[in-house]
């Protein structure tokens, strides 16, 4: 008798507190969800490293955004700092270069430091040829083949740290 | 004057932004359990019969595709790698570093050619081998494009069912 009073009082007592928590869990909520959203699909910042971006990239690791919108819009070309998901390792992204889009002819050095050998071939529809801009240390296109462009992440169009190369990535 | 009428449609226009707002939510949450939860797709085309009838409606969901766990056997909707702005249904037959043996046109000859499925890729082929265009032409799939995975039909009634990892 006396404890369903006393549940009933702190029942009573909480049903405010607990009604602040839930509007304030909500808010939080619809805050990363607005975040998230921004992040896939319009712009996200990312951390890459390792050497095969040099001397465009640093080789202990830079914060880029990465622009999703244009690649929604399909603006994507040759030029473009992109970042892909692996097609070795679904886990994993890559940052290069796109050199070709479907339908061009690509000339490349097979292994530069090795042999003076290039080989030429058509980019196939839907795919792209990407590589690194250091191609002595770089595994792109020349070992992976063509990606497809489904693959590809966004477009790289500005670097935040390290503070010394703050700024747009040029071409 | 001009005022006036203002402060009468000001309640309306407050309404109005309050119901929008409310029907933006409820479409974000739906727009976000579409893509990382479950969602419904009509299947075009006669690539996967007989499981799938052209105009069926299935329910897939992303969860397996993205811890990984799609397999041998799964009905999957996938990213065509010819168009990118594509996606198509076909069956995954082989997953990385499995040995799958295909025929490549089975209307006209009985050859079989064998493949190893390379690190990271899969191999789709459509359940109906005659009129659909798959791994046997453009190569094993990174897995990376797999979208979503088919675990049920809806739509028509008489078809309702689980779908597994057989083609029926």
């Amino acid at each position: 008798m006396r404890a369903a009073k006393l549940l009933q009082y702190a029942f009573r007592q909480w049903k405010p507190a607990a009604k602040e928590v839930l509007g304030h869990s909500i808010l939080l909520a619809q805050f990363f969800s607005l975040l998230h959203l921004t992040e896939t699909y319009i712009c996200s910042p990312t951390l890459v490293y390792g050497p095969s971006m040099l001397p465009t990239l640093n080789l202990t690791g830079d914060v880029l955004l990465v622009d999703k919108l244009s690649l929604l819009l399909g603006k994507v070309g040759p030029g473009d700092v992109v970042l892909v998901r692996s097609p070795q390792n679904p886990r994993k992204c890559i940052t290069k270069r796109i050199v070709g889009v479907e339908g061009d002819t690509v000339t490349f050095l097979v292994d530069p430091a090795r042999s003076d050998r290039s080989h030429s071939l058509v980019v196939p529809k839907g795919h792209v040829w990407i590589q690194g801009d250091n191609i002595y240390a770089s595994k792109d296109s020349r070992q992976l083949g063509p990606i497809p462009y489904g693959l590809i992440l966004g477009k790289v169009f500005y670097r935040v740290w390290p503070p010394e190369d703050f700024g747009p990535l040029g071409q | 004057m001009g005022m006036e009428r203002l402060q009468e449609l000001a309640p309306f226009v407050k309404e109005a932004l309050h119901q929008t707002a409310r029907v933006a939510n409820a479409l974000c949450f739906l727009h976000v359990a579409n893509t990382y939860l479950c969602s419904v797709a009509k299947l075009v085309g006669p690539s996967m019969l007989p499981s799938f009838n052209h105009g069926t409606f299935v329910l897939t969901e992303s969860i397996t595709s993205r811890l990984g766990k799609v397999g041998s056997g799964d009905a999957v909707i996938i990213r065509s790698p010819e168009d990118p702005r594509k996606v198509v249904t076909k069956r995954v037959k082989g997953v990385e570093g499995d040995v799958v043996s295909y025929v490549l046109d089975p209307s006209k000859s009985d050859e079989q050619k064998t493949i190893v499925v390379p690190k990271g890729h899969v191999w789709i082929e459509g359940d109906n081998i005659y009129e659909s265009r798959d791994s046997r032409h453009f190569g094993p799939v990174p897995y990376a494009l797999v979208q979503s995975r088919i675990f049920l039909v809806v739509w028509p009634p008489e078809d309702f069912r689980s779908i597994g990892k057989t083609a029926a």
